[in-house]
């Protein structure tokens, strides 16, 4: 019944959007469709209301985009793991001892096993398309974290208290400060030193 | 049981369940009693595997960092130590070295029969040590600029005065030994030889799974989100490296062999390094991916620290590379250019069939790496 509903909904032609349409893509388009409705007006009285709401909603509509993107890199990891899991544990079975009856045959089945795994696994690391996804998940992990931080930084201004990013700003400058402060002790050292030598030639 | 949680052999002994009279249904014991030699295989991995559990549970407490030393310098970054003096000095020029700023620096003196460091001090060497602090969020923005302009520029200024010396031996490991040389290029007034183990250099020939993933890395976005490399994210590289030898075997390895008390002693002082892992500052840690590996500006020679580009071809004092040919983390195709890009006449390639940590941690080390490297260090030291 449900293989049947699903093979309905798949049928279903939405104007405008082409059948072979992932499930990713229509969330990510329904997605767009709410964010423009949602905007409002930009002048007038609700100039700052609407300032806010839009840019709270878009933050919102943007997560679950790349929630989406992040479900989408996370099935590929996965696909990449398991296959290389079959793959190790077919070249285990093929290569460890049919009959298990003393230590040495557990010793060879584990001595297989490792060699296996370790090289398939290896490989897969190795190789580009693994850094690819891998890259791309974590890119996602670390867009989620920002949408997160955007979202409390909003509820810590309603606090009036100081947010990250401004924090962040001070951090910046008092890095900053803190090389131009050795930059001059360096520069003031130099000159108390010439000054010095000049006395003892003058003297 | 011992203070590092072990069972002692006789005691590990009277643990062992009484198999002798007592017949246990189900199990596949002989009808005289006796286990079968399955079954008592079986029995034996699961007491050993409780022992192991005790000793994992208290390895945090085994004492690493053994050689005396006293702390001459510190500031929130680091901590400049200065070692004892084991036999009367023989070499003139001081040895300052520069360690990583991944995990912590008593790798380099692990134990006393494993200690880089003791064993240049044996060699009459006068030993000091850049021991980096972790990092705060607050240092999200200290970058190689920060390091190596300020921090190893400070710690040879204090060496040279302390030793009342023009020019120290710059000696570094790893990430540290990358900063040697990108200190060297830009003070070399203050350098009298320069020896590195295992540098990062060309990040183009590297062929590890580090600097596989290294190249596919949003290290911008991670700086904005994240601040500084957190150590979990460090954990998940160590994991990606010989994930089934070094994650699982090792530790079957330590199931059977956790009656070898040095077997066990050696484990645990590893297994504590490699975890010991301090956080990377945000700035530092974005400039080592995206300036090396991704864009491979190093021996490109258009790295920039602050303001100041890092050129090799400005080095010409006497170079010693140390690499290893099994190293997995950093690649020995990675290293060994340094050589051909610095000016120094005298510069010397010296490879070691070991890995990355059997290079300055090991017995390996011991008998075949330090006495050459002491060697070619001693003729440049007077």
């Amino acid at each position: 019944m449900s293989k049947q509903n699903d093979k309905e909904l798949q049928d279903v032609e939405i104007e405008g959007m082409p059948q072979s349409i992932s499930q990713e893509q229509l969330f990510a388009k329904m997605m767009d469709f709410w964010l423009e409705a949602a905007k409002l007006p930009t002048i007038g009285p609700l100039y700052a209301f609407s300032k806010d709401a839009s840019s709270s909603t878009q933050e919102l509509f943007n997560l679950g985009k790349t929630l989406l993107e992040s479900k989408a890199n996370a099935d590929q990891y996965w696909v990449l793991i398991n296959s290389a899991f079959a793959k190790a544990y077919k070249q285990t079975l093929e290569n460890s001892p049919k009959k298990f009856s003393s230590k040495q045959d557990f010793e060879t089945y584990r001595k297989v096993m490792i060699e296996a795994f370790e090289q398939t696994f290896t490989e897969l690391f190795d190789s580009k398309e693994f850094a690819i996804v891998y890259g791309k998940l974590f890119s996602n992990q670390l867009d989620i974290l920002k949408s997160l931080q955007g979202m409390a930084e909003r509820s810590v201004k309603v606090l009036n208290l100081p947010t990250r990013s401004e924090v962040d700003e001070i951090l910046r400058d008092i890095h900053d400060l803190k090389k131009s402060v050795r930059d001059l002790k360096g520069r003031l050292e130099e000159v108390n030193a010439r000054n010095e030598s000049t006395g003892q030639i003058a003297t | 049981m011992n203070p590092q949680g072990r069972l002692q052999p006789d005691q590990a002994q009277a643990d062992k369940p009484q198999t002798g009279g007592e017949h246990v249904s189900g199990s596949p014991m002989l009808a005289d009693g006796k286990a079968s030699g399955l079954f008592a295989e079986y029995v034996e991995s699961l007491l050993n595997i409780e022992r192991v559990k005790s000793i994992l549970h208290s390895a945090g407490s085994i004492e690493v960092g053994c050689t005396p030393s006293e702390t001459l310098y510190e500031t929130r970054a680091y901590r400049l130590l200065h070692y004892r003096q084991m036999v009367s000095k023989t070499a003139k020029t001081p040895i300052l070295v520069i360690y990583a700023l991944i995990n912590k620096s008593y790798i380099l003196d692990l134990q006393p029969d494993k200690s880089w460091i003791r064993s240049l001090l044996s060699q009459g060497f006068d030993v000091y040590l850049v021991d980096w602090k972790a990092p705060s969020s607050a240092d999200k923005y200290v970058s190689f600029d920060d390091y190596v302009n300020c921090y190893i520029d400070d710690c040879v200024d204090i060496v040279r005065k302390k030793n009342k010396v023009d020019k120290v031996t710059l000696h570094g490991y790893c990430m540290g030994a990358t900063m040697s040389v990108m200190y060297t290029t830009l003070h070399e007034e203050k350098v009298r030889n320069l020896a590195t183990i295992a540098p990062v250099m060309d990040a183009e020939k590297d062929t590890t799974v580090i600097g596989n993933l290294a190249r596919h890395m949003d290290v911008d976005k991670m700086l904005q989100s994240v601040g500084n490399l957190p150590s979990e994210q460090l954990y998940m590289c160590y994991s990606v490296l010989k994930p089934f030898k070094q994650g699982l075997n090792k530790y079957i390895n330590l199931v059977q062999n956790c009656s070898n008390e040095q077997f066990v002693e050696n484990f645990v002082r590893i297994e504590k390094w490699l975890y010991d892992t301090p956080p990377i500052a945000g700035e530092t840690f974005r400039q080592w991916i995206r300036d090396i590996y991704q864009q491979n500006l190093l021996v490109k020679n258009e790295m920039k620290l602050g303001n100041e580009t890092i050129d090799l071809t400005k080095i010409t004092v006497p170079v010693l590379n140390i690499i290893a040919e099994e190293d997995h983390l950093v690649s020995p195709q990675c290293s060994a250019p340094l050589n051909d890009m610095v000016s120094s006449a005298d510069k010397r390639l010296m490879r070691f069939h070991t890995g990355h940590v059997g290079l300055i941690a090991s017995s390996y080390s011991q008998n075949n790496v330090l006495p050459k490297v002491g060697q070619w260090l001693k003729t440049r030291s007077q």
